[in-house]
């Protein structure tokens, strides 16, 4: 069993954006990646700083000194107390997997009430 | 009778487990080293003297000569004199079955502003220490000196001399103009992976010369100030390696930090890997935690031994600094700090003491297992 909370519209949430909710008394994040939404609990594992109010960004990696390349673009988010990096997509931290924050589910729902009315994003949290 | 003593002596010494011991200084015969230098370097000396800045022009020592003051060299200008007396005061005493000279002649070379006068003098030590040290004892190992100044004719020397069996490394003294990791010493870090030679810093000569003052905030004053001060450098060089990507370009190359101390590599390397989960993306290359590129590529030797005023802290510290595999026991003889390769330890197991006494080094250095241990046992 798990419980709907209400995030955003689709509209409101665009690619490479984010949203804050209180959901069921948690803080969660969720996060708008090429269309795909993901939903992180604003924890961080480390020492409890709220994750998702961090920066999104790229995860860098390089072939030698002084070159620097990006990739997973939008899909990292650092912490905004001591910077570790973590994996939206998993909630994982990229240097070291065990370290990891919650992830939820994330539903696009649509009801006929309207035609004009647009699709609403909802995380669940486990009851 | 003296065959007997001498059979009995024999038997003494199998009993006694072999050791390689890396960190070795005798004293050279200058007037038999100068030699090797070319007649324009002789007749400079001749006219001016040496012309090195040196360590004792500016602090202490802990003793006379800096020696144990039992340990008095002959004094007959010949360096056969002084290896009889290193045979039987070190070699033979203790069964070292490998001595790693860590050096020959004077660190001095690696303060001097002249690039060329250091490679003509670094040139004549080793060659005077392949003459007169390694082809006399197949105990005795050296350390290649190099010209650290000049980076392309430190090359040189590591091409020249490289390949000899008995020089097994290549070293310079921890004062530097800039940290080890810069990349103004790669052509130096290309010649030891070309000869498969572990790269040594030996503390010496801080703030010496050319080279920076022995702290960031400056001079020190005292001699034991000075010592503390080596550590600071030599941390600094260890993240230099590691961050500006030193491992990275040259996956096969080893770092020896010799007489820095060891058990401060715990608390160093686990600030390091802390900070680098924050930092990471600043230097990407470093792409596992450091701690993993010191067990990898970075070896230490134990003198002058620190140990916790608890003995239990002992064995877990040796854990963290990867001792089984990263240690290497080192005497520093004839120096007065000297460890005694039989008393300094506390109780190890006998396994560790074997890794820590010889086969970490046998390792590093490509030194054979020790012959005729196993024979007798
Ligand atoms: S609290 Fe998030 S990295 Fe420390």
């Amino acid at each position: 069993m798990s419980a709907k909370h209400y995030v955003a519209t689709v509209g409101e949430l665009q690619p490479g954006g984010k949203r804050i909710v209180e959901a069921g008394g948690k803080s969660v994040g969720v996060y708008n990646i090429d269309g795909v939404y993901y939903a992180l609990r604003n924890l961080c594992p480390h020492q409890g700083a709220g994750l998702c109010e961090g920066v999104t960004s790229a995860y860098v990696t390089s072939s030698g000194p002084g070159d620097f390349a990006y990739t997973c673009e939008g899909e990292i988010v650092r912490c905004p107390w001591h910077q570790w990096e973590f994996d939206i997509k998993t909630g994982q931290m990229v240097v070291d997997p065990r370290m990891r924050t919650l992830t939820y589910d994330v539903s696009v729902e649509k009801y006929e009430v309207s035609v004009d009315q647009e699709a609403r994003i909802y995380v669940h949290l486990p009851a | 009778m003296e065959s007997t003593a001498i059979a009995a002596d024999a038997r003494k010494r199998r009993t006694k487990p072999a050791i390689i011991d890396c960190d070795i200084h005798i004293p050279s015969v200058k007037e038999e080293m100068l030699a090797y230098l070319p007649r324009h370097y002789r007749e400079q000396i001749d006219t001016f003297g040496m012309r090195l800045p040196s360590q004792g022009a500016m602090y202490l020592n802990g003793a006379k000569g800096g020696r144990m003051q039992e340990q008095q060299f002959p004094n007959d200008g010949k360096t056969s004199s002084i290896l009889e007396h290193f045979r039987r005061e070190h070699l033979d005493k203790y069964n070292i079955a490998h001595a790693i000279l860590t050096g020959i002649g004077d660190y001095g070379i690696n303060t001097t502003p002249d690039p060329d006068y250091a490679a003509a003098l670094c040139r004549a030590s080793n060659d005077y220490g392949i003459d007169h040290f390694v082809s006399q004892d197949p105990r005795v190992k050296s350390s290649i000196m190099i010209p650290k100044q000049d980076p392309l004719l430190a090359a040189q020397e590591i091409d020249r001399v490289g390949d000899h069996p008995g020089l097994v490394q290549v070293i310079v003294s921890n004062g530097a103009e800039k940290p080890y990791g810069n990349r103004f010493y790669y052509p130096i870090y290309e010649a030891c992976v070309r000869h498969n030679l572990p790269f040594a810093v030996h503390v010496s000569m801080e703030g010496i010369g050319i080279n920076h003052p022995p702290t960031g905030a400056g001079h020190v004053n005292h001699y034991i100030e000075y010592r503390m001060a080596r550590t600071q450098i030599m941390m600094a060089h260890l993240a230099s390696m590691i961050f500006e990507g030193v491992f990275v370009r040259f996956p096969e190359l080893k770092f020896v930090m010799i007489e820095a101390g060891m058990l401060w590599v715990a608390p160093y390397m686990w600030r390091m890997d802390q900070d680098w989960k924050a930092l990471r993306s600043q230097t990407p290359w470093v792409s596992e935690p450091p701690s993993e590129y010191v067990r990898r590529h970075v070896r230490f030797t134990s003198q002058p031994l620190e140990l916790p005023p608890d003995n239990a802290m002992f064995e877990p510290m040796m854990n963290a600094i990867f001792a089984d595999t990263n240690l290497l026991f080192a005497s520093d003889y004839p120096h007065w700090d000297f460890d005694s390769p039989l008393k300094a330890f506390p109780k190890m197991s006998a396994e560790r003491r074997e890794r820590i006494f010889y086969a970490n080094a046998a390792e590093l250095y490509g030194l054979p297992s020790p012959a005729g241990q196993e024979a007798s046992e």
